[in-house]
């Protein structure tokens, strides 16, 4: 091995080097060892070792003053140092920047320029260490490796000023104006490394390709969110079009699935889905895309299969492969975000996903199905499997629970509907209002109207139509009292107090606080209806309108209970508002309702409101006829 | 707790580090007779409370940080740091006993002498039998089927979720269940530094919903809690009740106590979980949180055995103290109480007991708090109505061991009462049982006895607090003077630096005067400082006099070495005066070499004022004093304002023993320091032993040496101005010359022309005045000149006399120079020729010491003689002050 020994350095100085050349090279080896013997804590060991290796070698080049001579190993030294640091520890820390900072100081040191120093921080060391380097073009290549290092160090931590900077630092020769990154990192050319020179863990140019791909993905994520759409497109082509490896390849397909389905084409979304299932190493993204898609098509069946494929995919442990010791471009993404669209969640989440769609769209067994399936998940306590319940974004246990008791009435199940709202209760019971304690206390005892979540009056409320459901009017009408009774006692200041977490005050707003009073109302007046007691529902009725001006189905069962007690005048006025609103859209449309209050204002929906309108046109024709 | 007699036994004694354990990672661990115990090093100890010995040592390839024990699974969880997590099952220990390899012996603190009769082997643990890799593992916990790790990530604390790994089990890789990072940590510092060991670790606990537990036990490992529904919905929401998850608390170092719902912290491989969504941050301590726990503080019924805990507890390193129960308001509702106390600190670790019983450990005591109610039944107005609330106050009662490192509540506690096993910071195992009957927490009615107690402990509180409170206000009180003293000085330091001009607020006056002291007569400086200032001068100021011999005032070289005496001031008020005298000379040697330049200043200390915290300020110095003096000033920090200076020479210094002055005739010719044993020989002997030195014969047998000055008598009216007045002009002059001398009086008082005088070391010096006439002087005619001859057997002396002589009569020319009086005409070729005169003696005086050097003994002897002829002459010039 002939190495260039500067002239006039002593015999010592070069053997040295070359001890020391020859620790880095071994310790370059070992790490690839490492890298080749799987995951084990053997492993581990080997690449850890290397790593204090690396590091007692910097040391005690460190220790020297520097030289022109020494610092291409140095730097070479100081690039393996970061890039096994940060692929173990599975990303960039600022520590990494004060090694860079710390080389190029030393790079400094040889000129005799420390001035520069901190005086703009990195990035002026690095402009003054890349003027200095035109008389030095032994450490250019070392340079370019570790500028290839700083760069993924400022894209990671989204420094994208400083990394342009720097990159039109390193294209001198090249268009100095451009601004655009992408454009930047593809003209960079890192000079190739001497044969002769210390080994490395990743070269520059491997180094460059994997920036090139991660800035590319980064930027066109950042595009699809924004919505900026056909930039997005081109970025994600950029990316797929890089050496990436597979895992981040089909995150790039599902990217551009998304991309393609917002710019509405379904057909090429739908390549772009198929190519990314074929990756084999992450279904879940690409099957909730996919499900995204269908449902846009509007093909429910294949929406349905899609999201039943996505639970069983979820279901299946992944289990990691070693990362690489090296700079990959999984290290440069930026965090997964659950805001993001490629974000798939857990099993228990796809579930409930799975279970609310097939309750939307009518499949209310399978719905119910689901939805015992999902509280299995989360309540089985004697399974070792933790299964986390699917808030948020979605909704919380409590209405989970809910939504399974509608959809099982939905489902004709009423007897497992009270199962379930028997359990939620008994497992709220602790969070339950108390009555204070009666001793001493005789003067507080007239205020005992304790504050009640709108869960457990939503409980009732559907406690009592499961009750309708198995024909015991009885019962059905004590638990809307019961609904009824709790409702009214709920004043808004008293939402603010009690156990709430965070998504418990967004489903008790008010609106659907008055849909829920409506519901029990008309539910409770159509059990007075059914048992004839007609004047008890027109107060029903008539409270339910005054308590949710908006809702129409209220007016409609007023209406009809109107004419049959036959009370004319009131009925013709009633009728008359009617009218004059059917024009109109429902109010209440742009409201999201809670799931299991949609579906229950879906039983006492009027089933022929348009007749009965004509009907009641007719009549009053009639009688003006007369 | 009235009466808590606690009966300390100690079991064993183990290795610990010079100067102690340090609290944070020794743990104690108990399981029967058994006892789990590490102390922080890389050894834990099996050891036999039956047996009272050591049945086994493991040593891990780190520091042990934690240990934790699940019992059901008979599994031994140890963390050791930058290493992992190890875990040993609990048959293996007692097995490992028969075992052979024993290759090292434990190094046992052979001075307690209770467990060394056996020797245990040590284990050595191979780092390849790690269960859960991780460098950067804090602290974890083990819920039956899982494991809980605490990360430090770069610049984040991350929560791990791992299915739990058995004994011997390798590490599965696809093991993490769940992840989420909680609040920001400070990152380690340095780039290439080793991660330092840090002092507080974070704490775990966790804790479970109601009706959670498993038939056959605790399905949670030593450090997890039941807590009651309410308080468990109250804290962590009605998702984490519903699901029935158990929660993990955290305490971190920083203060944060979070909680994170682990059925939620499932999260799919590729990300970790929203912190948002995931991580409820409870309260923060603001000071490193070194215990979390739950206790039972509502009385139990009477059937049920151990109850669901009601009240959250956390203790900060510095004794701040948070609970939390869950309350029913007034309405109904659910809400919580919060309190915080202060308990005193800093706190070593804590445990729960039963029955509301925190037992917290410091470096002077370990003590016991009750969080029960204190007998609502017979105190309704205590507690505003709100039955089971928080007590008030906490009384910590304490249980005489101090210096406790880790404490664990043992299970083995006799029937209502408690024991304790505890570590101490000198490697000391021990038990501490209390005493069961004096121990009823919550008396069914109140006897005088509880009264009384309670009283007591009522009192401590308002001791504790009163003392808390004095221990503040002296403090501030201290701030307060220091502040006042500093406003003080700066308004002395401006007063004095202001005026530097015309009189001085604050002056220092020097004068001279012989005295006797110590049978020797001393030539003494007496320092007068005089305040007239509006200010005070208090504690602090010091008054620096810095003396300043001739021979060193000559040699530059050496003027460091110059004396300087510092006499605090305390209280000179305005209009004080203060008087100080410092012995100048003569030496043991019976030498004083003047002129001597004694320099006042003043100085404050700012060190001593204000103490500890100021003492990193820069020094107050006034850059114009540090122009004046630099190397007087001393190297505290401080003000240092210079107040006067004054040179004492050889005219001050001289005595006139033939004089009749009464106060001079006391001090008689015995003069300089002479032994009075010597002196009595002498005058025995009689004139047969003459002092045979050089210089007495000297004076015997050679002329005295002489050296004139002559002024003009015009320049000395005129500067004198009416000083003369009366006497004549010689008379006057002398005056002047000998004005600061103690003699002063006395000279003016016989109206002497001329005088003999005393120089300190004995010989004569003699001054003479006389009236002359310089005749070729000036064209206009003859100028009336005053001539000052000075005489001595002592060449020395003569020099010094006439030094002084000449260094008064410049500054006189100097004052009359600048008042502007012009001299008479001059005949200047006569000025010429003196001083062409006065060239060549000086050039042969050049050439004579020349040779002198390298002259034999012979003609140097002849050479000298010129020498000191022609010096003679110089002394004598016909030149005139004018």
């Amino acid at each position: 091995m002939a190495h260039r020994t500067p002239p006039g350095s002593s015999a010592s100085h070069a053997s040295c080097l070359d001890l020391w050349r020859e620790k880095n090279d071994q310790l370059v080896q070992q790490t690839k060892v490492a890298q080749d013997s799987g995951l084990s804590p053997r492993r581990q060991q080997l690449a850890q070792d290397a790593l204090e290796g690396l590091r007692g070698l910097l040391h005690s080049l460190q220790g020297l003053p520097a030289a022109v001579s020494v610092l291409p190993l140095e730097l070479t030294v100081i690039c393996n140092f970061i890039t096994l640091r940060a692929s173990l520890a599975q990303g960039f820390t600022e520590d990494l920047a004060q090694d860079i900072q710390q080389g190029l100081e030393r790079v400094l040191e040889t000129q005799e320029q420390l001035k520069a120093r901190l005086e703009h921080g990195l990035r002026g060391l690095w402009d003054s260490v890349l003027r200095v380097s035109s008389l030095l073009p032994e450490l250019l290549p070392a340079l370019h490796h570790l500028a290839g290092l700083q760069a993924a160090l400022w894209l990671s931590t989204d420094r994208l000023g400083d990394l342009t900077l720097l990159l039109q630092n390193l294209n001198v020769s090249q268009s100095r104006a451009s601004e655009d990154l992408l454009l930047l990192l593809k003209t960079w050319k890192p000079p190739a490394e001497e044969s002769d020179a210390p080994l490395t863990l990743q070269d520059a140019q491997d180094l460059r390709g994997v920036l090139l791909t991660a800035f590319a993905y980064r930027q066109g994520l950042q595009e699809l969110i924004t919505g900026n759409l056909p930039r997005a497109l081109s970025s994600l082509h950029e990316a797929a079009s890089g050496l990436c490896p597979r895992p981040v390849l089909v995150q790039v397909y599902t990217a551009l699935g998304t991309c393609l389905r917002k710019m509405g084409s379904p057909q090429r979304a739908l390549l772009y889905l198929v190519a990314a299932l074929k990756g084999e190493s992450t279904w879940g993204p690409p099957l909730l895309e996919a499900s995204r898609l269908y449902r846009q098509l509007e093909n429910t069946a294949a929406e349905i299969e899609c999201l039943e494929l996505l639970v069983e995919a979820l279901s299946v442990a992944h289990i990691p492969e070693a990362p690489q010791l090296l700079i990959e471009v999984e290290l440069l993404l930026p965090r997964p975000d659950p805001a993001s669209p490629l974000h798939c969640g857990t099993q228990s989440q796809a579930k409930y996903l799975l279970a609310s769609r097939c309750l939307q769209t009518g499949r209310a067994e399978n719905a119910a199905e689901h939805y015992l399936d999902l509280l299995a998940l989360l309540l089985d306590g004697s399974e070792p499997k933790f299964s986390p319940p699917p808030c948020p974004p979605g909704p919380c246990v409590p209405e989970v629970f809910l939504e399974a008791a509608a959809a099982l009435i939905q489902a004709g199940r009423a007897q497992d509907a009270l199962t379930v709202c028997e359990e939620l209760l008994s497992r709220m019971s602790s969070l339950l209002p108390k009555r204070p304690r009666l001793w001493g206390h005789a003067r507080r005892g007239t205020k005992e109207l304790p504050h009640c979540s709108p869960w457990v009056s939503a409980t009732y409320l559907l406690q009592g139509q499961a009750w309708v459901q198995l024909g015991a009017q009885k019962e059905a009408i004590s638990e809307f009292s019961r609904c009824l009774e709790l409702l009214f006692q709920a004043t808004p200041k008293d939402k603010e107090q009690g156990p709430a977490s965070s998504c418990e005050q967004g489903c008790t707003s008010d609106v659907a606080l008055q849909q829920l009073r409506a519901a029990a109302l008309i539910s409770r007046g159509l059990e007075w209806v059914a048992s004839g007691q007609d004047t008890k529902a027109l107060q029903d009725f008539l409270l339910s309108v005054q308590v949710c001006p908006g809702n129409q189905d209220a007016s409609f069962h007023l209406l009809q209970t109107l004419r049959r007690l036959d009370r004319r005048d009131e009925a013709t006025a009633l009728w008359r508002g009617l009218e004059a609103q059917t024009g109109l859209p429902q109010e209440n449309a742009a409201w999201s309702l809670p799931l299991y209050l949609e579906t229950c204002l879906g039983w006492i929906h009027p089933p022929d409101r348009e007749t009965l309108l004509e009907e009641f046109r007719t009549s009053l024709l009639e009688t003006c006829d007369l | 707790m009235a009466g808590l007699a606690p009966r300390v036994e100690y079991l064993a004694g183990f290795c610990c580090p010079l100067g102690g354990l340090a609290a944070g990672k020794p743990r104690v661990l108990c399981h029967g007779a058994e006892v789990f115990l590490s102390t922080g090093s890389e050894l834990v100890y099996v050891y036999d409370r039956e047996g009272r010995l050591l049945i086994a040592v493991y040593k891990f390839p780190g520091q042990v940080w934690h240990l934790e024990l699940l019992a059901l699974r008979r599994a031994l969880y140890v963390l050791c740091a930058r290493s992992g997590i190890y875990c040993l099952s609990l048959d293996q220990a007692s097995r490992s006993v028969s075992r052979d390899d024993k290759d090292d012996r434990v190094d046992q603190d052979s001075e307690d002498g209770q467990v060394d009769e056996l020797p245990a082997p040590v284990i050595p643990v191979h780092p390849d039998t790690c269960v859960l890799p991780g460098a950067t593992l804090h602290a974890f916990t083990v819920l039956d089927d899982v494991l809980i790790t605490l990360a430090q990530g770069p610049t984040q604390w991350k929560v791990q979720l791992f299915e739990r790994p058995c004994p011997g089990e390798d590490p599965r890789p696809g093991g993490q269940i769940g992840e989420v990072e909680l609040s920001t940590c400070t990152p380690p510092a340095g780039s290439l530094g080793e991660p330092t060991a840090p002092r507080f670790l974070p704490v775990l606990c966790c804790a479970s919903p109601p009706g959670s537990r498993a038939p056959h036990g605790h399905p949670w490992g030593s450090g997890g809690v039941t807590l009651e529904g309410p308080l468990f919905g109250l804290l962590f929401g009605s998702d984490a009740s519903l699901l029935e998850s158990p929660v993990i608390l955290c305490g971190l170092p920083d203060g944060q106590l979070c909680c994170v719902v682990l059925k939620t912290l499932v999260t799919s491989r590729s990300a970790p979980g929203d912190p948002k969504s995931l991580v409820k941050i409870l309260h923060h301590l603001e000071e490193p949180v070194v215990f979390v726990g739950a206790l039972r503080t509502e009385p139990l019924s009477e059937d049920v055995e151990d109850a669901d805990c009601d009240c959250l507890v956390a203790l900060g390193h510095h004794g701040r103290t948070l609970a939390i129960k869950a309350m029913w308001d007034e309405a109904g509702h659910l809400v919580p109480e919060l309190r915080e106390y202060s308990l005193p600190g800093p706190v070593l670790c804590a445990a729960r007991g039963r029955g509301g019983h925190v037992y917290h450990s410091t470096p002077s005591d370990l003590c016991v708090v009750d969080l029960a109610q204190e007998g609502s039944p017979w105190d309704l107005t205590q507690h505003d109505g709100a039955p089971g609330g928080l007590p008030s106050l906490l009384c910590p009662a304490s249980l005489s061991v101090c210096s406790v490192v880790t404490l664990s509540v043992s299970s083995r506690a006799p029937e209502g009462g408690a024991e304790l096993l505890a570590l101490s910071a000198k490697g000391r195992l021990m038990t501490c049982s209390l005493d069961p009957c004096s121990e009823t927490p919550h008396p069914a009615r109140v006897t005088s006895a509880n009264a009384g107690q309670k009283i007591k402990e009522l009192l401590s509180g308002i001791g504790t607090v009163s003392e808390r409170v004095s221990s503040l206000k002296k403090a501030v009180d201290q701030r307060d003077k220091a502040l006042t003293c500093l406003n003080e000085a700066m308004n002395v330091s401006c007063a004095l630096l202001s005026s530097r001009e015309g009189p001085r607020p604050i002056s220092c006056t020097i004068s001279t005067s012989w005295s006797r002291l110590q049978l020797q007569d001393m030539l003494t400086a007496t320092c007068l400082l005089e305040n007239s200032s509006g200010f005070s001068l208090d504690r602090g100021w010091a008054l620096c006099i810095q003396v300043l011999r001739s021979s060193q005032a000559l040699d530059l070289d050496s003027a460091v070495s110059a004396i300087t005496y510092t006499i605090p001031v305390d209280q000179l008020g305005p209009g004080g005066q203060r008087e100080v005298t410092l012995p100048l000379g003569p030496g043991e040697d019976g030498a004083l070499d003047l002129p001597v330049t004694v320099s006042c200043a003043l100085f404050y200390s700012l060190r001593e004022v204000v103490g500890g915290a100021l003492a990193l300020t820069d020094p107050f110095k006034d850059p114009s004093s540090n122009e004046c003096t630099p190397d007087v000033l001393p190297e505290q920090e401080g003000v240092y304002l210079p107040l006067s200076e004054h040179t004492v020479d050889m005219l001050q210094g001289l005595r006139f023993p033939g004089l009749a002055a009464p106060h001079t005739q006391a001090l008689g010719p015995v003069s300089p320091a002479r032994d009075p044993v010597h002196t009595f020989l002498g005058t025995c002997c009689g004139p047969v032993s003459q002092p045979a030195g050089p210089a007495s014969l000297r004076a015997k047998y050679l002329p005295p040496s002489v050296a004139t000055i002559k002024v003009s008598a015009e320049l000395l009216r005129a500067a004198l101005g009416d000083r003369h007045a009366g006497v004549s002009l010689c008379c006057a002059t002398l005056q002047w010359l000998l004005a600061e001398n103690a003699a002063a009086d006395v000279v003016r008082a016989q109206a002497l022309s001329s005088v003999q005088g005393v120089a300190p070391d004995g010989t004569d010096v003699h001054l003479i005045i006389r009236e002359v006439a310089v005749t070729d002087l000036c064209p206009s005619g003859p100028i009336q000149a005053m001539e000052i001859q000075v005489e001595s057997s002592s060449l020395a002396n003569m020099c010094r006399a006439h030094h002084a002589i000449v260094g008064r009569l410049q500054r006189l020319v100097m004052e009359q120079a600048a008042r502007g009086s012009s001299p008479p005409d001059l005949r200047l070729q006569y000025l010429h020729q003196i001083q062409a005169n006065h060239e060549t003696l000086l050039r042969e005086v050049q050439t004579l010491r020349d040779r002198l050097c390298t002259e034999d003994e012979a003609s140097s002897c002849a050479t000298a003689q010129r020498l000191l002829q022609v010096y003679r002459q110089l002394r004598s010039p016909s030149l005139l002050l004018l």
